[in-house]
Formats: structure tokens, sequence, C-alpha cells
């Protein structure tokens, strides 16, 4: 049972370039939102320290993470999963409102939002499935109901918060981690035409006109400068008036005068576009694409198939939430409430994304061992 | 623990599978890399869209989005007199004002601020209520100009009146009441016309603008230029720090040409009796007007923070036109002054000399009428200084008869009468100088040889302002020379810098007549100082005034003319002319005085110059009498 020790070996292999990386994206990360919530109302209140505090005691979680073995996670997996859906389910009864929606559950020194943990608990979930039913040419539907169900279950639960966003965010893990281990082409074009289908019928049967003029909304921001349009245009300005190099840190004048909403949340990066400009969102987007390119390498180099699947999958809930929050940013989609990981302030969603750090640092410390 | 051991095995069996599976999903990864790949490249290229392609544009969106400017009001430029010393300038005065942004518990706030203002609460509901179509962050004006005791309360419990601030903002002062009223003119919220036809980049809805006067027709120099508070403005419209004010720019300082002893005299005079009518008073060398009063006049003070509705009827309703600046606006027949005329018209032409006897007998015949001498016992047998000193009219009425109705008018235009002097006042009317044409245009009748009398001695058709018979007494008094009138002596930026000074301008030039022009004005000083003078009540000791008298006929029937004076209705009594110059010797200065229904210039009119001379040469005529005293002691 030497489940907490590390072996002078382990240490020989500690990933450097992750962790600077990582350390650089968190250091530009913290000192935006510094920016974000500047000027500070009062000292207690303010992201940037609240942030500051987890972002410390997500390094202390880190180091917890990297001492156990990620094969341990092959048993560990379904008492997580349990435990997620439990909290999901229990959210119904002791949840924390916020905006209408429940989302937290007040843990007294930590209000938890198990919509995060949730993410990482299906990448794990779905990673040791695969790598437990290894097929060698392709997955069948058949073999694929139960990771259906394992997904389903806390989809629905998510969805029904409601909380859209990060309910497609379990759906796009689901499907980029099964096309990632690769159907049979019978699957994929059942599942195809099945989706194409349900999109339809939804489309023409099931949304109410109310919620199609919201999605048109979405896809038409200009058309609503008020409401959902609103946010999408301020973060455009925001973005957009910081031109060439920005408006200087502590500088821009979009988020500090709350032009943009949730500057330090969902919009953070848009306060660091405004300050810093192109060449600054260049630098930093450079970093982030650093770092997530740098998982997948740990993935390429794991030394088995549920680490290569584990660090795949951290890699791509991180990247689609990215990428989902950037282009949400920058005016490409509609307004959907996920995080842009270490950025945007969060508590639940940085211990999750350290967590998801530790998970790769985890995989690429034990590539050699036995 | 046997469950985890079991798990335990079961993970130790996957980790060991064949290396080629494992290989494929290595490869699959790669694939990964791509789409991360594609997906950094779309958002590197949208920020390069945002920020390089369309960066100006979103920087201004968002410089739009957040700087807010105030206009700030320029104090208007100052007036002075010729000595420098201030007529009108500002004083700030305190506005109450409700900001809405900040406002919260509208209904109580008002509830309570009404009494402290003194006013009723529909009042200010009204204020709010008219003002809801402009946008929020305009302040809302409550009550103008509020006393310092307000003020003081106010400013001490701001914290229970939410959203109602203090405005300052520059308001005309008057520092000699109401001198010069009618000249100065007063200020108005812009009009919607107004508005359209003003340059958009210099006014605003709201603004005031010069409506009467100087401050009207001076409006681009007294404004000044506003200033402008930048100032950053979050979301919710509160501004959060100011960023930049370009303070207003004060308007320029005019100088005017008027004299405030000369203009207080001549005004107390005419306000004896409340008077109508005007006094002119210009330096005969140059065309300065030293005064330029006209009564009943506006009340400044009634038009700051606008007038009432029921103030500006009663200025409508008065028959004695306060809205007039008589000066100028007004036009009478010019009576005996225009003798002038009628003698210089005789002696140029030849048709008298100074010593051609022409006999009185009280009245004139001609055709089947009898024209009458204002003196019913006739003046006997008189000679130009004669008829000039005593106003005979039956010499010139054959003057005027031998000369023709055109010849007259011709040296009526030689005096600047019948058309506008140009003096810088508005609304000026040219009066009227009748020829034989004017008339067959006019009433497509002929000219009858009767009225050529009537015209000889200023009345029938004739007309003039008072101006343009002040402008005729200099123009006789220096010799000739025909000056415009003017009121501005100098225009001065705020830095100090002269934008404008005055600068005599000669019209035209009356040539070869000079011994003629002598003789009239030797005719003058008969009038005020020979022994049977029509304005010897004009006479001052020390200084030889030399004048003339007039009376402009109200009606033409004699439907009153057998009543005595005082029993006339007060709209049908005659006006009353003086116009008058001084020192006769090196005229310096010319006056003029119409009364209007003030019966006759010796007694109604002559006073009042001779109280604008008396001021005029109050330090000549103090030193004289010290003389005389050193003297006699």
């Amino acid at each position: 049972m030497n489940l907490f020790r590390i072996d002078r070996r382990l240490l020989a292999n500690f990933d450097f370039v992750l962790l600077i990386l990582l350390l650089l994206v968190c250091a530009a990360a913290l000192s935006n939102l510094y920016s974000a919530s500047y000027p500070p109302k009062s000292l207690s209140a303010t992201p940037y320290l609240k942030q500051g505090i987890f972002l410390l005691m997500g390094f202390a979680v880190f180091l917890v993470v990297i001492s156990v073995d990620y094969r341990e996670l092959l048993f560990w997996n379904y008492p997580f999963y349990f435990l997620i859906i439990l909290l999901l389910v229990l959210m119904y009864f002791i949840g924390y409102e916020a905006n209408g929606s429940q989302r937290w559950i007040n843990l007294g020194f930590f209000k938890l939002q198990p919509s995060e943990p949730a993410k990482l608990m299906m990448v794990i979930t779905l990673a040791s499935y695969y790598s437990r039913k290894e097929v060698v040419d392709g997955y069948s539907l058949k073999q694929l109901v139960v990771p259906l169900i394992l997904t389903g279950v806390p989809f629905l639960l998510i969805l029904l918060q409601p909380d859209l966003g990060t309910a497609m965010m379990l759906a796009i893990i689901f499907v980029s981690m099964t096309i990632f281990v690769r159907l049979k082409l019978s699957t994929y074009l059942i599942l195809g035409t099945t989706a194409i289908a349900l999109v339809v019928v939804a489309w023409e049967k099931v949304l109410k006109p109310y919620q199609k003029q919201r999605i048109q909304t979405f896809l038409h921001p200009e058309d609503d400068p008020m409401g959902n349009g609103y946010q999408i245009l301020q973060s455009k300005i925001a973005v957009g008036s910081g031109g060439k190099f920005g408006k200087g840190y502590l500088e821009g004048t979009q988020g500090h005068l709350h032009f943009l909403p949730e500057r330090h949340t969902d919009f953070a990066f848009a306060v660091w576009g405004e300050e810093w400009g192109f060449v600054g969102s260049f630098i930093f987007l450079g970093l982030y694409f650093a770092l997530l390119i740098w998982g997948l390498y740990i993935a390429m180099n794991a030394r088995d198939r549920f680490g290569v699947l584990l660090a795949f999958g951290v890699v791509i809930l991180i990247f689609w939430q990215a990428v989902i929050n950037l282009l949400m940013i920058l005016g490409f989609l509609p307004v959907v409430g996920i995080p842009l990981p270490l950025v945007s302030y969060g508590g639940s969603s940085l211990m999750t994304t350290m967590i998801c750090f530790a998970i790769l640092m985890n995989v690429r410390m034990r590539r050699f061992q036995p | 623990m046997i469950f985890r051991e079991l798990f335990a095995k079961e993970a130790d069996e996957i980790t060991e599978r064949d290396e080629t599976a494992l290989d494929s999903l290595r490869r699959r990864v790669g694939a990964a890399i791509v789409v991360v790949m594609v997906f950094f490249s779309l958002i590197i290229l949208r920020l390069w869209s945002l920020q390089i392609n369309h960066g100006e544009e979103y920087r201004n969106r968002a410089d739009s989005n957040r700087v807010r400017i105030r206009q700030v009001a320029a104090p208007r430029g100052h007036i002075l007199d010729r000595k420098g010393r201030e007529i009108v300038t500002n004083r700030p005065a305190f506005n109450v004002v409700l900001m809405r942004e900040d406002s919260r518990d509208l209904d109580d706030v008002l509830k309570r601020l009404a009494p402290i203002l003194n006013e009723d609460i529909t009042v200010l509901w009204n204020r709010v209520r008219e003002a809801s179509g402009t946008p929020r962050y305009l302040p809302i004006r409550l009550k103008e100009d509020i006393d310092w005791k307000t003020l003081a309360f106010l400013e001490n419990h701001n914290k229970d009146f939410s959203g109602i601030r203090i405005e300052v903002q520059p308001v005309r002062v008057f520092h000699y009441q109401d001198l010069a009223a009618n000249v100065i003119g007063y200020l108005g919220a812009i009009s919607k016309t107004e508005l359209e036809e003003a340059d958009k980049t210099v006014y605003r809805g709201g603004d005031l603008i010069g409506k009467m006067g100087l401050e009207k027709l001076r409006e681009a120099d007294l404004r000044g230029e506003k200033g402008n508070n930048y100032s950053e403005v979050d979301a919710k419209g509160f501004e959060r720090k100011l960023l930049k004010s370009d303070d207003p720019m004060p308007g320029r300082e005019i100088r005017l040409t008027l004299d405030v002893d000369l203009q207080q005299a001549a005004e107390s005079l005419m306000e004896i009796g409340e008077k109508s009518g005007a006094v002119v008073a210009m330096e005969v060398k140059t065309g300065r007007l030293l005064a330029a009063v006209s009564t009943p006049h506006i009340r400044l003070n009634d038009f700051v923070g606008g007038i009432s509705h029921e103030r500006w009827q009663e200025l409508l309703d008065n028959p004695k036109h306060p809205l007039l600046n008589k000066v100028v606006q007004a036009t009478y027949p010019p009576g005996s002054t225009y003798k002038v005329v009628t003698a210089l018209a005789g002696l140029a032409t030849g048709v008298i000399t100074p010593d051609t006897p022409i006999y009185c007998p009280g009245h004139y015949t001609f055709g089947n009428r009898r024209y009458g001498c204002w003196k019913k016992g006739g003046h006997g047998t008189v000679t130009l200084m004669r008829a000039l000193e005593e106003s005979c009219d039956v010499y010139f009425y054959l003057v005027g008869q031998r000369v023709g109705v055109d010849t007259l008018a011709e040296f009526a235009g030689k005096f600047g009468l019948g058309r506008k002097t140009g003096v810088e006042l508005e609304h000026e009317k040219s009066g009227l100088t009748p020829t034989k044409k004017w008339k067959l245009s006019r009433y497509q009748t002929k000219w009858q040889d009767g009225e050529t009398l009537s015209t000889a001695i200023g009345q029938g058709f004739n007309l003039a302002s008072p101006l343009q018979i002040c402008q005729m007494t200099a123009t006789l008094a220096n010799g000739g020379k025909l000056f415009r009138p003017q009121i501005v002596e100098q225009v001065t930026d705020p830095d100090g810098k002269v934008v404008q000074t005055f600068r005599p301008e000669l019209l035209e030039e009356i040539k070869g007549f000079d011994k003629y022009l002598a003789l009239i004005r030797q005719g003058l000083v008969g009038v005020v100082n020979g022994p049977h003078g029509t304005a010897r009540s004009a006479k001052i000791d020390g200084i030889t005034v030399a004048g003339k008298t007039g009376t402009a006929q109200v009606v033409k029937v004699a439907a009153y003319r057998h009543l005595k004076e005082e029993d006339i209705p007060y709209k049908f009594r005659d006006h009353a002319w003086f116009t008058a110059f001084a020192p006769a010797e090196d005229p310096e200065i010319a006056v003029t005085v119409l009364v209007e229904h003030g019966l006759h210039g010796g007694s109604g009119a002559a006073p009042i110059a001779t109280a604008v001379m008396k001021e005029y040469f109050r330090d000549r005529l103090t030193a004289r009498a010290e003389e005389i005293a050193r003297d006699t002691h």
C-alpha cells in the first residue's frame, strides 16, 4: 500500500515544461483578473484574491494528485462517478441558486459547483470504460450502450438544473472521446442519422416559438443589442478596441466601466484583449495553445491505453471549453455559460482544471513505469 | 479491500495490452493536434479581424460608449461704457437641478423640496415631466437663481435630497439697472426656428441667445465659447471620473461709445412724468453716440431667467411701446427742425440771401388754402436770422415754394434724412423725405404744390427718426460732414487683444456751402440765445448752445387747435422736438430730444437736451464756476 510513495524515478520524470507553461498562463490569468476586478471594492471580496487562494489550493491538490498513480483511477472512477451523481441529485434539495438555476452546493468554506467536477468525472469514466473494453476494429452500437448511459445520466441532471452549457460540454466530451477510440462505420452512420433526425424533430415539433426565437437571437446577436446581443457586442467592442497593442494594463475602459458583462468570469479574456491588444492576445493564446499541444504530446507518449485516453480526455475537456469561450467572446458563438479554464474566475472550475493538469503530469511522470 | 484487489488485478491486465493497438491510438492524438491548431488559427484570424482590421472602428465605439460631453456655459462678454464703466457683466446664478440618474424616491424628495424652494409641488413635477423626453443624463432645472439662504440650506442638507444638485450658471447683472435697456436688449432661450438656422456646433436647445439690442446684434462677440467636460461614464450611466475639461472661453468685452453719465442724465429726466420718446447725443466730429435713450424701456431684470407671460403681455399692451427703441425704430415729422434743410436749400440755390426780407402776417395763402404761422399775430418782416430764431413758418413756406419739393429732398438727403443712418441698432427705419416721384408711385396722384409748404416746415409726409435729426444736427455743426453714427467703441478678446476699434466713418460731405452752414448755425445760436428765441430755456452760462425747436403735428385737422393745450387729449397732442449742438464756436456734441406728445420743443424737449449738455460740459462748467467764484472774491 504505497499509495503516496514517490520514488526518485518519478521525480526525475517531472515535466517542467508543463509546469512552467501552466504557471505562465496562471500568472497572466491572475493579473488579468486583478484588472477585471479593478478598482477593488473591498479587499475581502475581490475575485483576484479569492482566485489566488484557489490557485494555491489548486497547486496543493496538484501535488496530492501527482503522488498517486493515475491507474488507481481505474478503481476509483466508479466511486467518483456515483459521488458526483449524488451531488448532482443533492443539488435539487440543498442547491444554492444563482441566476435562477441551481448550480452550487454550499460546503461552508467553499461553494461547490458539482457540474465542474462532473466534466472531469466524465473524462475519467469514459477513459476507464474505453480502456477496459478495448475493441480493435471500432465500437459497435451495442458496445456504446453503457457509455451512453454513463453520459446520459449526469447530462440530464445538469440539463435540468438548467445548465445547458455544461450539459453540452458533457455531450461534446462523449462525442470527442468516442470518436477518438473509433467506431464502426455503421455505428457512425446510425448515430449521425439519428442525431440529425433528433435536431430536425426538436426544431419542428418540440421547441416552442419563443425558444426558436432565442436560438435565432443567439445566431444573430446584432439584432438584439440590449439582450444577449448586448453582451456579445460589448465583448467585441472591448476586444476590437484593444487594437494592435491594447490600451495598457488596467487601462481598459469597457471592462472597468461595466459595459462588459461577466468580465471576471465568462468574459475575462475580453479584458485581456482590450488591455493587451492583438500582440498580447497572440502571446497569451500562444501560451495556452502550447499548453494544450504539450498535453496532447503527453497523451501521445503515455505508457498505456488508459494513460492516452485520460490525457487526451483532460486536454480535450480544456480545449473545448477554451474554444467555445473564446469563440463566444469573439462573437462567433452565442452566450453559453462556459468558462475559459484557468482564466475565468471560479473556484470549482479552477480546481477541476488544476486536477486535469495534475492528471496530465501524473501520466507524464509515469510514462516509463512498468 | 477484496473489492479493490479485484479491480487492481483487472487494471494490471488492461495496462498490459499489446503495443500495436496503442500505437494506432497514439497516432490519432496527432489528428487531435491538427484540430486544436485549426481552431486556434481560426481564433487568431478572428482576433486579427477584430483588433487590426476593425480596431479603429471598435475603438471609436468604445469611446462613444464611455465618454459623455457636458457643455459648460461661457460667461457672456461684458458691456462697458466709453470710459470703461461696467454696464452689464455676469454673476453666478444658482439653479436647483435634478439629476435623474442619481435620483431615488423622487416623489418624497420633491415633496420636501417644494416648500424650501417656495414653489408648488405641481410646478416642480411639471418641470420634470416637460423634460421627460430629454436624455437622462441632462439635469432638469427645478428652480433658477435661488437666494443664498436657500442655497446654504440645500448645500448643508444635500444628503437628504437625493439627485438634487446645485448648478452654477452665469447670468447677466446690470450695474446701472435699466441703463440703455433698449440698446442693450435681452437674452432668451433659443427658439426652434433660431436653432434650425443656427450653427449646430455652437448652439443647442436651451441655450441663451441674444433676442434684442446689442445682445442680439453682437451675439457672436458676446457669447464666447462653451467649455466641455468630458467624463467617463459606466454602463449604468454614472459618471466615474472627469477625463478632460476645456474651460469655457468668455465672450468678448464690448466697450460702447455711450457715456453712462449722459445716458443717466437723459433717462432720469425722460422718466419724470413717464415721458415717451427718445434722446440721442452724438459726438459731432466722429459720429460716436454718447447717449441713446428710448423711453419707456424694457426692464432688463425681467428677462433674466425668462420673462413671465404676464410681463410680456404688459410690454405688448403698453400704448407707449416700451419694446421699441425709438431712437431708430420710430419716426416722426421733423417739424421745424427741418427748417435747417429748407434754409440751406434756399441759400444754396440762391432763392434767398441772408438778407432777403419776407413779410409774415401770421399766415400765408396759397391757392385757396390758408397756411398759418405758429404765431397767429405774425412776425412782421423777417430775414433768415430772425426766421430761424423765431421759427417763422411763413418765411420757410416761401423758401420752400421757391426751391420746390425735389430740391428740398435733395438737401434733406445731404443731411442724411430719408435713409437709414446705418447705425448698429436693429430695425432702423429710414424715415421719409417726400418727392414728386415718390408721391406719384406711392399714391398715383400728382404732387400738390401746397404740400411743398408743409414739407418745407417739416410736416406733411416728412418723417425722421430722432437719430436722423441728431445726425442732421451734427452734420450742420461740423461743417457738413455726414458721419455714420456708431455705438461700439472697442471689442476686446478675453486675453486683451483688441478685435475691433472705433473709426469714424464719413459717409458724405456737404461741400461749398460752408458759409451758409455757418449762417444757419448762427441762426440756431439765436434760437437759444436770442431775445426772441424759441428755446431760450436751453441756454447754458459759459457754453454757447445752438439749437432748433420743432413740433411734429399729430393730427392735421385743426379739430383740437382751438382748445387750450392742457385740454387736448394726450394722444392728440403734438410731439416736441429739440435738437442742439454746442459749443457753437467749435461744436463737439449734438443732442436731439423727442418727447412724444410733449407739445412744444422749447418747453417739452429742450430742458432734457440742456441737462445732457450740462453733464457733457460738467468739468468745464465747474472750472468756470470756480473761476468766477475766485474772481468775485
